[in-house]
């Protein structure tokens, strides 16, 4: 199976621009490094725009340490398929993704990895609400933003 | 190549769950760190977010997409007033006509988004919202003119939270999870409209959504004290909690055709009731 070149993934601007939605873990304008984490994941997302995933304009961005993952709730649908995309900022050296069901107990997921970019593939068997957590891996604190697309 | 590996160990394509690879030709897979199960505290700290927690109107309809072929323009209804004094309902509004034009995406309908695109911009204004907003609403219409389906749907969301971040500069970010609720509400009633005209056990189950009722009954308390006595807003608190009832069933359990009949009745009535004008007293 052949991997992907980034330099092959289109610009995140071939698509409609996102919003500058704020997030609570960002009251007002988000700062560089909020900015720069979450071009880093659009630019993975957009590769999954390629086969068809639409990409959520929502995100949720923060800070990260080695052993505190960050964990959010999301809520899914049967069938649909899902890529959970996150990015953290250099001081990061690498960051995993990982899906949980609704009880907490670890699913099985498609994982991609690059460093500091994850993404976690996941196809729901029942709809309900499932949690993901992001978590740094290696590094120092940094910055991350997770974004979702589905299908 | 720029792929790099986690814990050292790649492995062959896998399968997930429901028996679709995801991707499987653009990207490689390796082994993730086995994840430890979330303690209880993990679970009740989860955040929250209404873009990200709550799912957009267009995923229910992807997901009954691939169990049904429904016809989406039967889900359609009449032009909604587009000027309202409450600012509580114009949010909701705002919210259903988002969702209404997700399906006239799914009925490729270009003259229908266009009008939809329309509607959005004009309740905008009455929001005296940024000019984003009303540019976001022509690049709707622009959009549909050239029928670019998938644009449209990313589109659409990024317009809702141009709308949001527009309430929350004006100090009304309170009212941004009522544009949220009356999405769902209205992306409901469609689908349980689809699914009870052509009911199905595997489609009744898309209908399983507890955590999101749960939530924004939570959020519907935290609202000021004003916008809780709208008197609308009490209405839909009231039906929050029937609501909440008919969509939160157990994973392995599957809502009769009655039941879906009466998640149809509840939320059409609902979203009647948040576009009916007299209302906004």
């Amino acid at each position: 199976m052949g991997g992907l070149l980034l330099s092959s993934v289109p610009h995140p601007a071939q698509s409609p621009s996102p919003s500058p939605v704020a997030t609570p873990a960002s009251p007002g304008k988000p700062s560089d490094a909020e900015v720069a984490a979450r071009a880093s994941a659009l630019e993975v997302a957009g590769a999954f725009s390629n086969d068809g995933f639409k990409i959520r304009d929502g995100h949720w961005t923060g800070a990260i340490k080695l052993k505190e993952p960050k964990v959010i709730q999301v809520n899914l649908y049967a069938g649909n398929q899902y890529w959970f995309i996150a990015a953290a900022t250099e001081e990061a050296k690498s960051v995993q993704v990982a899906v949980y069901d609704e009880t907490g107990k670890p699913v099985e997921w498609e994982p991609y990895y690059n460093e500091r970019q994850s993404a976690a593939g996941f196809s729901p068997s029942a709809s309900g609400p499932y949690y993901v957590s992001v978590e740094a891996t290696e590094g120092d604190p940094a910055t991350f933003c997770l974004i979702y697309s589905y299908k | 190549m720029l792929l790099a590996m986690l814990g050292g160990a790649v492995v062959a394509q896998e399968e997930t769950p429901a028996g679709s690879p995801l991707s499987s030709e653009a990207f490689e897979s390796v082994t993730p760190r086995p994840a430890e199960p979330l303690s209880k505290v993990d679970l009740n700290e989860a955040i929250r977010l209404d873009t990200l927690t709550i799912p957009s109107p267009g995923e229910l309809m992807s997901a009954l997409n691939k169990e049904a072929k429904p016809n989406w323009q039967n889900e359609y209804r009449q032009p909604i007033p587009t000027t309202f004094s409450s600012r509580a309902q114009i949010a909701l509004n705002v919210g259903g006509l988002i969702a209404d034009g997700y399906i006239a995406l799914e009925a490729e309908d270009a003259q229908q988004v266009k009008n939809i695109g329309k509607d959005i911009v004009a309740l905008a204004k009455s929001l005296a919202v940024s000019d984003s907003v009303i540019a976001r609403g022509n690049s709707i219409v622009d959009f549909a003119e050239n029928n670019e389906w998938p644009a449209l749907k990313e589109e659409l969301e990024a317009t809702q939270n141009e709308v949001k971040l527009a309430l929350e500069q004006q100090r009304d970010g309170d009212l941004v999870w009522l544009v949220s609720l009356g999405g769902w509400i209205r992306g409901t009633d469609a689908v349980s409209g689809m699914i009870s005209e052509n009911y199905t056990p595997e489609s009744a189950r898309l209908l399983r959504q507890p955590a999101i009722v749960s939530l924004m009954r939570e959020k519907m308390k935290t609202l000021p004290e004003k916008v809780q006595n709208d008197p609308l807003v009490e209405h839909v608190s009231q039906k929050l909690n029937t609501l909440e009832t008919l969509v939160s069933f157990p994973p392995e359990s599957t809502p009769s055709a009655e039941e879906v009949k009466e998640l149809k009745k509840v939320t059409k009535e609902l979203v009647e009731e948040i576009s009916r004008k007299e209302e906004s007293k």
